[in-house]
């Protein structure tokens, strides 16, 4: 018999260093000369000067170096894919394992909301410039908050009541709890952004600003693949629909006795963690090809395995079928073997296979490709006045990338401003 | 068949199980506390030093340092000599003695004045000791008639010693010294005068572990205060190798030893104390000529169990140096350690780097460049390091490299004098000199981890 764990929807699974085992961690950092580590962050939270601080047990300048490199410093601690960046280029790896990076950021900013610190502050004297950023994700917050930083005056739209975007609508909160994103989010308002909620956000909101920066996501599921058949069914969920209402309803929203997740990505984890913290019983990630092929964090899967969620692999459903709208069984058939086949009872079949974004036209004079996504040059130039960044333009990536992004197009609207001659 | 080694020898006379004993503190100072400890594996007790003065306690009464995250490297205590009435003491102690005839259970004493020495010495006898240890070197003491004030004052350590060695002369007298001192030899040679047997060291040394940025003052805090007191534990062990080889090293001191009355053939008797934790401390200590040592810091870290290791390691280590007994390398080390203008100075051992094994993190070149020669160049590329020929042959490169055997002493450079002795070039092979090479060279060595 395993041992399955036992965890809650919204504690967090992985319990964080203290002040001692967080000195012991970092007294195994080889603190390189040349740090690859530091190389390895897109986001640029340069951890090698971090842990250098917590080794030599400063721990506030620690947190000021995250925050001052990634205003979302708390919650790329939890779910960036640090084994793919700089946990993979850690020179340790060469002796046995790597820092434990991530956790010594959550453990940095963890002290930071301890000591109640301010470190970002926007200078008083404002710059006459307005800019508006259309949603409040990961791409958003970091563009406004490095604008904010340099004395611009931002706002921010955003449709829904909070702010966050997937890291509030999407992730479930056991790998990212909302008082995490919530801390993070209070950064950027601590630094005089201005957030408009309940607000999509048109053309016409926008035109009293010298800039407009989109980073809007991926909000439009994609439940038609595979000329899929009974998506209409009560039971079948998108992903971010599925995400969304269990973070809003919590314990209120029952996932039912069988879930189905479609996928193989972090999100589709996220979404079987979450049916199964949320009382499911028989929890299967169906995925079409190889673990070997599947983007997640081969972390994320040891996680699902060890809450007792199953993977089947080499299968994608081709239809639902239940009584007049409620969904009873899902059908599979095989990817790669053209003879495999499959019949699941299900309460719940949700699909995790990747979100397009919204209609962009409604903003603005927008680029866009065949999928949507809006067009941009380097630095998420979009054209004129508007900038682009995050998933609404790569398509789906890391909350880290999108800081990262976030943060060369606010670079990218501070020189067309200047150039401009908007003091 | 685990390997068995006698590890039994004599200490002053005295037939030992072996040569591990627990200091005088709190860590033998009541009769269940010993007995655990014999059954243990420990060979004797000093126990708790006893008074005619009873200490009254302050609380809390230790702290301790650490770094990178390891605590305990250094502790230090404020606690004084037994808070039990004198009578008490004695009384465990003579049914230590009667019930553990073959572990050597050592009355240690203090006094304020001669007349209190001579007491507590007849004491210790009618308990049965066969050693008695004079605690001249608690350095928290409440009185300054006692402790480390008392073991910097030539005079009274004499009159002292003389006191108990006239008591009980059929008593060998061991006056355990203080650290926090100039220079402990003419210490030890005026208790070897006064009629001790031998000396023990070190006790703890003088400290402030922290400061208490609440209270502003030292840690632990009592009340909003704090004090100086004794600092011991990993951190001092080097300390007290050194203060325990000079007192061997000493001429006067061994000459004293060898025409006194407790001469039985190995010269001055050295009880080693300071840092001990392993087999491997207590076979430094032994090396540099002690008899016996004595380990407290790690007992209250770890418990009396660690002596399962320290002997157990130490039957392993002369297994494989072919000694059968320990009187076969006690004093090993004392002839090779030598003045520091009487080293070798014609060669330097340039590092050798395997890139293979090199993980590239640069710590040798950044410490080569900022704290040595600047004799390391920097690839980027490949992120490796490049001896250039401002190499002097320090090794802090070897030293400060986090992977095992990548940095290693390598090649051999002579220098060739001019007819002053000034170092004017270097060769490669001068073969007509003879040396011995630096042990951590030998790279099947190096494999085995306490070389390293």
């Amino acid at each position: 018999m395993s041992k399955v764990v036992k965890a809650k929807y919204t504690a967090e699974a992985v319990p964080g260093f203290t002040h001692r085992t967080a000195l012991e961690e970092a007294a195994r950092c080889l603190l390189c000369h040349d740090a690859p580590c530091s190389k390895g962050c897109p986001a640029g939270t340069d951890p090698a000067k971090f842990i250098r601080s917590i080794r030599f047990r400063n721990v506030k300048g620690a947190a000021e170096t995250i925050r001052e490199n990634n205003v979302l410093g708390g919650t790329c601690a939890r779910v960036c894919p640090y084994d793919n960046l700089c946990e993979e280029a850690c020179s340790r790896c060469g002796i046995d394992r790597p820092i434990e990076i991530g956790k010594l950021q959550r453990y940095a900013i963890e002290q930071e909301k301890l000591f109640k610190m301010k470190t970002l502050k926007a200078p008083a004297k404002k710059k006459a410039a307005k800019v508006a950023c259309v949603g409040a994700g990961p791409a958003s917050l970091a563009c406004a908050a490095e604008l904010a930083k340099d004395g611009y005056k931002v706002t921010i739209f955003e449709r829904e009541a909070k702010a966050g975007g997937v890291l509030t609508y999407g992730i479930t909160p056991s790998r990212l709890p909302q008082a995490v994103v919530d801390h993070d989010i209070a950064q950027v308002k601590g630094l005089g952004v201005k957030f408009v909620f309940n607000t999509e956000a048109k053309a016409e909101d926008l035109e009293d600003f010298d800039a407009v920066f989109v980073g809007a996501g991926l909000w439009s599921a994609n439940l038609d693949q595979h000329n899929f058949k009974g998506a209409q069914l009560k039971g079948v969920y998108s992903a971010i629909d599925f995400l969304k209402q269990a973070r809003t309803k919590k314990k209120d929203f029952s996932p039912g006795k069988r879930v189905i997740v479609v996928g193989g990505g972090d999100v589709a984890i996220d979404c079987a963690v979450t049916a199964k913290l949320l009382g499911a019983e028989d929890v299967r990630i169906l995925y079409r090809r190889t673990i070997e092929e599947a983007p997640a964090n081969i972390n994320e899967f040891h996680y699902a395995l060890s809450l007792g969620i199953g993977v089947t692999t080499g299968l994608y459903p081709v239809a639902a079928k239940g009584t007049k709208t409620l969904l009873k069984t899902v059908e599979a058939a095989g990817f790669y073997d053209k003879k495999a086949k499959a019949e699941f009872s299900a309460d719940t079949l949700v699909f995790a296979t990747g979100q397009s974004p919204e209609d962009m036209s409604k903003i603005g004079d927008l680029d866009l490709d065949h999928k949507g996504r809006i067009k941009v040059k380097k630095g998420g130039k979009a054209g004129g006045k508007f900038f682009a960044a995050g998933d609404v333009v790569n398509g789906g990536k890391t909350v880290v990338e999108a800081v990262a992004e976030g943060k060369e197009a606010a670079a990218s609207i501070i020189a067309y401003l200047e150039k401009k001659g908007v003091k | 068949m685990a390997v068995k080694k006698d590890l039994s020898l004599k200490y002053l006379g005295v037939d030992c199980l072996n040569p591990f004993f627990l200091s005088s503190s709190p860590v033998g100072g009541n009769y269940d506390m010993v007995a655990k400890c014999y059954e243990t594996g420990w060979g004797g007790c000093f126990f708790k030093t006893v008074g005619i003065f009873v200490a009254d306690e302050c609380s809390p009464r230790f702290d301790q340092t650490n770094k990178e995250g390891l605590p305990w490297v250094g502790f230090k205590n404020m606690e004084q000599i037994s808070d039990k009435p004198t009578e008490v003491n004695f009384e465990y102690m003579y049914r230590l003695i009667r019930d553990y005839p073959e572990h050597i259970t050592v009355a240690s004493i203090m006094g304020s004045s001669v007349d209190e020495w001579k007491k507590l010495a007849k004491m210790a006898d009618e308990a049965g000791a066969k050693i008695i240890e004079g605690n001249f070197s608690c350095p928290q003491m409440t009185s300054h008639d006692m402790g480390s004030d008392v073991g910097t004052n030539n005079e009274l350590v004499e009159s002292y010693s003389r006191a108990v060695a006239e008591t009980v002369p059929h008593i060998p007298f061991v006056a355990k010294m203080t650290p926090n001192c100039k220079n402990m030899e003419e210490h030890a040679r005026a208790a070897l005068k006064g009629g001790a047997a031998a000396v023990s060291a070190i006790n703890t040394i003088k400290s402030i572990t922290n400061v208490d940025f609440e209270n502003n003052t030292g840690m632990p805090v009592v009340d909003g205060k704090s004090s100086i007191s004794g600092y011991s534990g990993a951190a001092v062990k080097p300390i007290a190798l050194r203060f325990c080889t000079q007192v061997q090293q000493d001429e006067e001191i061994q000459r004293m030893a060898r025409e006194g009355k407790w001469n039985f053939g190995y010269g001055h008797e050295m009880s080693g104390i300071g840092g001990i934790e392993t087999w491997r401390d207590v076979a430094e200590f032994l090396a540099i000529g002690c008899r016996n040592i004595q380990v407290t810091t790690a007992i209250m870290q770890y418990g009396y169990r660690i002596v399962e290791d320290m002997a157990s390691g130490l039957m392993h280590f002369m297994e494989e140096k072919g000694y059968d007994h320990l009187d076969e390398f006690i004093g090993c080390a004392l002839p090779n350690l030598i003045p520091a203008e009487d080293l070798n100075r014609d060669y330097k051992v340039l590092p050798q780097f395997d890139d293979k094994k090199c993980i590239g993190c640069g710590r040798c070149y950044i410490s080569c460049y900022d704290a040595a020669h600047q004799a390391i160049d920097w690839n980027e590329r490949k992120r490796r390091p490049e001896l250039n020929d401002n190499c002097v042959g320090c090794h802090l490169c070897l030293n400060v490299c986090p992977v095992q055997g990548c940095i290693t002493p390598g090649e051999i450079k002579w220098k060739v004098r001019d007819k002053d002795g000034v170092a004017v070039r270097e060769a490669k092979d001068p073969t007509h000199i003879k040396f011995k090479k630096d042990s951590r060279k030998d790279k099947k060595l190096s494999l085995k981890a306490h070389y390293e």
